[in-house]
């Protein structure tokens, strides 16, 4: 302790400190810059800035310039998303999914977070926690190539099916809603269970207990203490999962059908398609991005209600 | 803490330390990695430059080449444009339907073919090819040729002669096919002209036609397994056993028939379209130079371009590179005389009617 306090203090007697950080330590709008400023810069480069150059191509009449053409301002990209109902319905279609792999995440992954918080002793947890997210330090591709690889006409699930007799013909598993929504919803999963399982593992043992000494049965115990305590890890982590769903591209491409087409699909193929229609692209994340956090605003104010005591 | 006191003399010194410190990386502008002189920018598609060409290239000249990978015409011609007068790449692969596109916004530069010695090496039927010439010039070094064939699974799918077998109900959900390029083939199927060449100034008829073709994908969507966008795609599909059909670019499905796959690839009687795959040396490329170097070099030798075909399943443009085929390859790569013949190359004539219509009618395809 002594070595380090020597230190520190030949830190801040040295000329450079009292000169610099000591001076803007002094101030306040030089504390405020100190704190705010990494962030603010972080925030603003890549977060704020990408989303306001979508919206200034937004607002253009051909982006990539060509030589020779003019471009100039207009609503006209945002007009044509409202103006016909081909590019209404996917937007509709991501929705009602984004809906339903929530509420499916939310449905398996409750039960694994509670009985990590839970059910395995303190010690375990830790482990536990670690075994569940292991797979996510694979990349998002290669999980999605291993759901192809299970749920293929020749994958490990028909391969199964069939050596124990139950088909003799694979089931079309892939390439449908199934794949799709079962493929979100594992690769989605981690963003559910860290949320619950951060509030799970806060509900103090005792009021279960106290319940259990009062007669509550398991359901009773876990409707009416489980279940509000646990309320901000479900809104958050179904806010995350929701968002991510509304958003997410490269998964139903690669596992969805014919009839799985979803919005972002849509927009991508304004930003590869053979025309310049990148201004109408942009207009369209962006009407995707306003209707998904509007959509997560609603959700939020609904369940989430305002911040009071579940007991 | 003692109080600070600092005079006017320190508090602008530092002021203009900090200025000049957040002033330096304007100050100092380091010439970027992408326009070094020895180095070279190729965006391509995947297998088709191969790696020991890539190795011994480097080795020889001494260029660091950088490999970009695209996969489909349209990114690669929108990040070009987006670029503009400052390309971060010297060479990119466009196929030559799409020549008129890339050469209109003015993102190609002319070949100049006297800087190339080994351009002799080239098949004749390329070095002057209709399709290739543009405005009185020459625009890229083709280097592999195909087609939009139907590929079938031979050991559930015995004869395909025609398009029909796409919709024969026994295989339904069986079936899958890029939509923009199925749609010019449906085109054809339903007697219209795929290629919108007999359109020009004629949009209502076009209009007519791309809509009964869309109406039609729309009407046998029940047939589809997936809609896929790249030949990796359709390549593991085939292998899954996920479909048994598909509308295909030739090179994807002669590579699963070079492996060893029960696969099988034609040209059914209401005939397809052909393309050719071209190196180009895009315009104010940074190492123009270089990339020539790059060209002359693939032409060097048929072991190249026998490399290219192993790898990507296309054929080659480069003379000698079928006594270096094995059969297998050779059989994969090699069409009956009479399927030859129904072979349209694409023309690069009213190519933006076409994109405009295709693009739309995908996007309801999709949708519906």
């Amino acid at each position: 302790m002594p070595r380090y306090s020597t230190r520190i203090a030949k830190i801040v007697n040295s000329s450079l400190y009292r000169h610099t950080l000591g001076a803007a330590v002094e101030s306040r709008w030089g504390r405020l810059i100190l704190l705010a400023g990494v962030p603010l810069v972080w925030l603003i480069a890549l977060h704020i800035g990408p989303i306001y150059q979508m919206l200034k191509i937004s607002l253009l009449s051909h982006y990539p310039v060509q030589p020779g053409v003019e471009s100039h301002f207009t609503l006209a990209n945002y007009r044509l998303f409202f103006s016909e109902a081909l590019y209404f319905s996917p937007l509709i279609k991501s929705f009602i999914f984004a809906t339903l792999a929530t509420a499916s995440t939310l449905i398996v992954v409750y039960p694994v977070a509670y009985y990590v918080a839970k059910v395995v002793r303190p010690e375990g947890r830790s482990k536990a926690l670690l075994l569940l997210l292991v797979p996510f330090w694979a990349g998002e591709l290669i999980r999605t190539f291993s759901v192809i690889m299970l749920l293929a006409n020749r994958g490990a699930v028909n391969v199964l099916l069939r050596e124990i007799g139950l088909i003799d013909r694979p089931i079309p598993m892939l390439y449908t809603s199934f794949s799709l929504g079962f493929g979100l919803v594992y690769l989605i999963c981690l963003y559910m269970l860290l949320p619950l399982y951060s509030a799970i593992e806060k509900i103090p043992t005792q009021y279960l207990d106290a319940a259990a000494d009062l007669g509550a049965g398991p359901f009773t115990r876990f409707r009416k203490i489980i279940l509000p305590l646990s309320k901000d890890g479900i809104v958050s982590g179904c806010c995350l999962v929701f968002l991510t769903c509304i958003g997410v591209f490269a998964t139903p491409m690669m596992l969805g059908g014919p009839n799985t087409v979803l919005f972002p699909e849509t927009i991508s193929g304004f930003f590869h398609g053979a025309s310049d229609k990148w201004p109408v692209g942009a207009a369209f994340a962006l009407i995707m991005l306003v209707t998904a956090l509007i959509a997560a605003g609603i959700f939020m104010r609904l369940v989430g209600g305002r911040k009071r005591s579940a007991i | 803490m003692n109080k600070i006191i600092t005079s006017r003399r320190t508090a602008l010194k530092l002021l203009g330390g900090g200025a000049a410190a957040l002033a330096m990386p304007h100050i100092i502008r380091p010439i970027p990695a992408w326009a070094q002189n020895g180095v070279l920018n190729i965006t391509t598609y995947d297998k088709f430059l191969p790696k020991e060409f890539l190795d011994k290239f480097q080795k020889d000249t001494g260029i660091e080449v950088r490999i970009r990978l695209t996969d489909d015409q349209g990114k690669q011609y929108n990040l070009l444009t987006a670029e503009g007068a400052n390309p971060s790449t010297d060479i990119v692969t466009v196929a030559g339907h799409r020549y008129s596109q890339f050469i209109s916004a003015k993102l190609l530069q002319p070949l100049d073919t006297g800087k190339i010695a080994n351009w002799k090496n080239l098949n004749t039927a390329y070095q002057d090819a209709p399709w290739a010439r543009v405005d009185g010039n020459l625009w890229g070094l083709p280097i592999l040729a195909g087609y939009e064939g139907l590929a079938r699974n031979v050991d559930y799918v015995k004869d395909a002669p025609s398009w029909d077998v796409m919709f024969d109900p026994q295989y339904k959900g069986q079936t899958s096919y890029i939509v923009s390029d199925f749609m010019t083939i449906v085109m054809q199927y339903l007697g219209h002209d795929g290629d919108f060449v007999s359109y020009v100034d004629k949009a209502d008829v076009a209009q007519k036609a791309t809509n009964e073709a869309r109406d039609f994908l729309i009407k046998q969507k029940d047939m589809v397994r997936k809609y896929y966008e790249a030949g990796s795609e359709v390549q593991q599909m085939f292998i899954n056993e996920d479909i048994y059909l598909a509308h295909s670019w030739s090179g994807p499905a002669a590579k699963l028939i070079m492996d060893g796959h029960p696969i099988q690839l034609s040209v059914p009687k209401e005939g397809t379209f052909g393309f050719c795959y071209t190196l180009n040396i895009v315009n104010n490329a940074p190492n123009a130079e270089n990339a020539y170097k790059l060209l002359n070099a693939v032409l060097e030798t048929p072991e190249v371009g026998a490399a290219m075909t192993r790898q990507s399943g296309y054929s080659s443009t480069i003379n000698g590179v079928g006594d270096l085929l094995n059969d297998r390859e050779k059989l994969a790569s090699t069409l009956p005389q009479e399927e030859i013949e129904r072979i349209i190359f694409f023309s690069s004539v009213n190519r933006d009617m076409k994109n405009e219509m295709i693009d739309r009618a995908t996007a309801e395809v999709k949708a519906a």
